[in-house]
């Protein structure tokens, strides 16, 4: 892959059980397609597996659809970087008790559960949320070495 | 979907090897956790995991591990496991797992370490 060249996807998906592995699938083949490594593209296929959980369990859409684009690029000679994005049409949900519940701070959730948004943030380099009461989505990046030939 | 967890177990004594294939998703955790009481039910004590055939799991199907390890402490029992890949270890030790059970990198070392029976 050269650098400045794209590569960029988008699937909608229904919101069933293991859906997600499908999601993790589509990011793992780009992944490998622009050269990243085995741990690098595993990584990613684990945040977006979280990622797209949590969509389902707790978006309450009415679509039941899970939006996913990704973008494959390789800024420069020695750099990849996979962006996935990750949207609901829910009811979006308070981000700061999400953050605190992570922090094992608030009583509202159990602690076994909740660990999606950190396991997201340990297995990629960015992570971004925005989450409105129309709905939210997840910008993910994730940035590889260039193999050396 | 074809990433359906399938579980096999090697009893060996008071002890068992679980070897999983598949997504340890919360149908699969669940799946380990039955499998996993019937052993301690039977006098199973110390129990091995072999995940050497799990390329993924997610945060539910770790949640119930825990659970898993907790009704082992409780029981007085061991849990370990082994064969993770790099990125499933990660995970573990992100949720606390690796806090409370052993893990190892072959099935060799925990079966010595964890005092279990050679197949």
């Amino acid at each position: 892959m050269t650098p400045q060249a794209e590569r960029q996807m988008e699937l909608t998906l229904p919101m069933v059980p293991d859906i997600e592995i499908a999601a993790a699938r589509a990011a793992g083949n780009l992944g490998r397609e622009i050269g990243m490594s085995a741990e690098d593209v595993d990584e990613m296929a684990h945040a977006v597996v979280e990622a797209c959980i949590n969509a389902r369990e707790h978006s309450y859409c009415v679509d039941q659809r899970i939006y996913l684009r990704f973008r494959g690029s390789s800024p420069d000679v020695q750099t990849l970087k996979v962006e996935v994005w990750i949207t609901d049409n829910g009811q979006g949900f308070n981000l700061e008790e999400a953050r605190l519940r992570r922090r094992g701070l608030s009583n509202t959730g159990p602690k076994k559960r909740g660990w999606g948004l950190q396991i997201m943030e340990a297995h990629m380099d960015e992570v971004e949320i925005s989450t409105s009461e129309n709905g939210t989505t997840v910008r993910m990046v994730k940035y590889g070495e260039r193999k050396k030939l | 979907m074809s990433d359906e967890l399938r579980l096999a177990v090697d009893r060996r004594g008071d002890g068992a090897v679980l070897y999983t294939k598949g997504y340890i998703n919360n149908v699969g955790g669940e799946e380990i956790a039955n499998r996993s009481y019937e052993l301690l039910d039977a006098g199973v004590t110390t129990l091995l995991l072999n995940l050497k055939e799990t390329k993924i799991v997610n945060s539910i199907g770790i949640s119930i591990l825990i659970e898993i390890i907790e009704k082992m402490m409780e029981k007085g029992g061991k849990l370990g496991f082994c064969c993770l890949t790099p990125v499933i270890q990660k995970t573990f030790q992100i949720m606390g797992l690796a806090q409370y059970a052993s893990i190892y990198a072959d099935e060799e070392s925990a079966v010595k370490d964890l005092g279990l029976q050679k197949s």
